[in-house]
């Protein structure tokens, strides 16, 4: 058998998997049948049992990634839309941001060592609280892995959801301002979607936030893998 | 016919403008390569398209339906690498419980700091302006 239509097949498998969670997490809003859980986990059993290795799964799959470099230049359009809030709350936002990423990769480092995990996850895991594209772009240069950073950022955005509700369902927060910003530092896009169901304005803060921190810890990935 | 085209004609434009951004990504991974070697391009594609806007060359509604749908979709672009998980099952088995202790404890430590902070900075800020404005 040749190896395109066996690529083609794995890469045509995944656009359906993903097209019916998306109708079935539509109609029954769960989180298990979200599709980047439930998807991943059809596949990734499929794939077991009939013994297929990574490799001839991601031969023409690889394309659904590149995607994610022109994913990042699209946020240029929320920045561009809400230019005017970042302008008004540019000293709140990049203090949150630079305090947040810097306890992420601090905090991250200190539990792991304490877990005794080795240091390639280590690594992985610094980046995992910002956006997935910048997360595979950060991950090589603090010497981690973009496919486990990858995976360490879903199960973070997971994590955020619940943990940020709880958070804000006692913590002495009132702002909006700060409420975003817990749920786009801390949870990415999934933070931000939950964000969003809450209120519009923390929505809009909490992607702001999500997108600032990506950059800036593309920016600092460098010196901070030589610093911790 | 012309009703087929009506109604391809969103789907259509969404395509030419994914077609686009697709363009300028590859276009700040050149410039990245030759002349940026310490940003990478996932930060200098942000930066050439808000450049591009600021300069009034690329107008925001031909870009906004398809960089809407590349950010709702996301999830599908990161699937094969989630998969990729299979190629280090030696390396999480076992550590599975531990990885979620670290990932929880420390989400909820950039929660904290990240909403204090930016609580902390709020007010100061309306507090320095309250006394520019006394002063003035």
């Amino acid at each position: 058998m040749s190896h395109l239509p066996e690529g083609l097949f794995w890469l045509a498998l995944t656009l359906v998997l993903y097209v019916a969670s998306r109708r079935l997490h539509g109609r029954f809003p769960h989180t298990l049948l979200s599709p980047i859980i439930a998807v991943p986990a059809v596949l990734i059993t499929i794939l077991l049992l009939a013994r297929v290795p990574y490799a001839a799964y991601n031969a023409q799959s690889h394309w659904l990634s590149a995607m994610l470099g022109p994913a990042t230049v699209a946020f240029a359009v929320p920045i561009h839309q809400y230019r005017q809030v970042i302008r008004r709350h540019c000293f709140p936002l990049i203090a949150g941001v630079i305090v947040g990423m810097t306890v992420s990769v601090v905090s991250t480092v200190w539990f792991s060592r304490l877990f005794g995990l080795p240091e390639m996850l280590e690594r992985s895991l610094s980046v995992r609280s910002i956006s997935t594209p910048f997360a595979i772009a950060a991950a090589p240069q603090v010497g981690g892995q973009a496919e486990l950073a990858a995976i360490f950022v879903v199960i973070t955005g997971l994590a955020g959801m619940v943990l940020g509700e709880w958070l804000l369902s006692w913590l002495p927060v009132r702002t909006s301002l700060a409420r975003g910003a817990l749920f786009g530092a801390g949870a990415h896009a999934v933070g931000t979607a939950t964000a969003h169901r809450r209120d519009v304005e923390e929505g809009v803060i909490s992607s702001l936030t999500m997108i600032i921190a990506g950059i800036l810890m593309v920016l600092l990935a460098p010196w901070l893998a030589a610093w911790v | 016919m012309r009703a087929l085209t009506a109604r391809l004609r969103p789907w259509l434009r969404v395509l030419v403008q994914i077609g686009l951004i697709v363009l300028i990504w590859l276009a700040a991974v050149e410039i990245s390569a030759r002349f940026l070697p310490g940003i990478p391009p996932t930060v200098s594609g942000i930066a050439i398209a808000l450049a591009l806007m600021a300069l009034g060359l690329l107008r925001r509604e031909w870009v906004e339906d398809g960089a809407a749908w590349l950010l709702r979709e996301m999830l599908l672009f990161f699937i094969p690498v989630v998969i990729a998980v299979l190629q280090y099952r030696s390396l999480l088995a076992g550590r599975f419980l531990a990885i979620l202790c670290v990932i929880v404890a420390s989400t909820a430590c950039v929660m904290l700091a990240t909403a204090f902070t930016v609580d902390l900075a709020w007010k100061l800020e309306k507090r320095w302006r309250a006394r520019r404005e006394t002063q003035a």
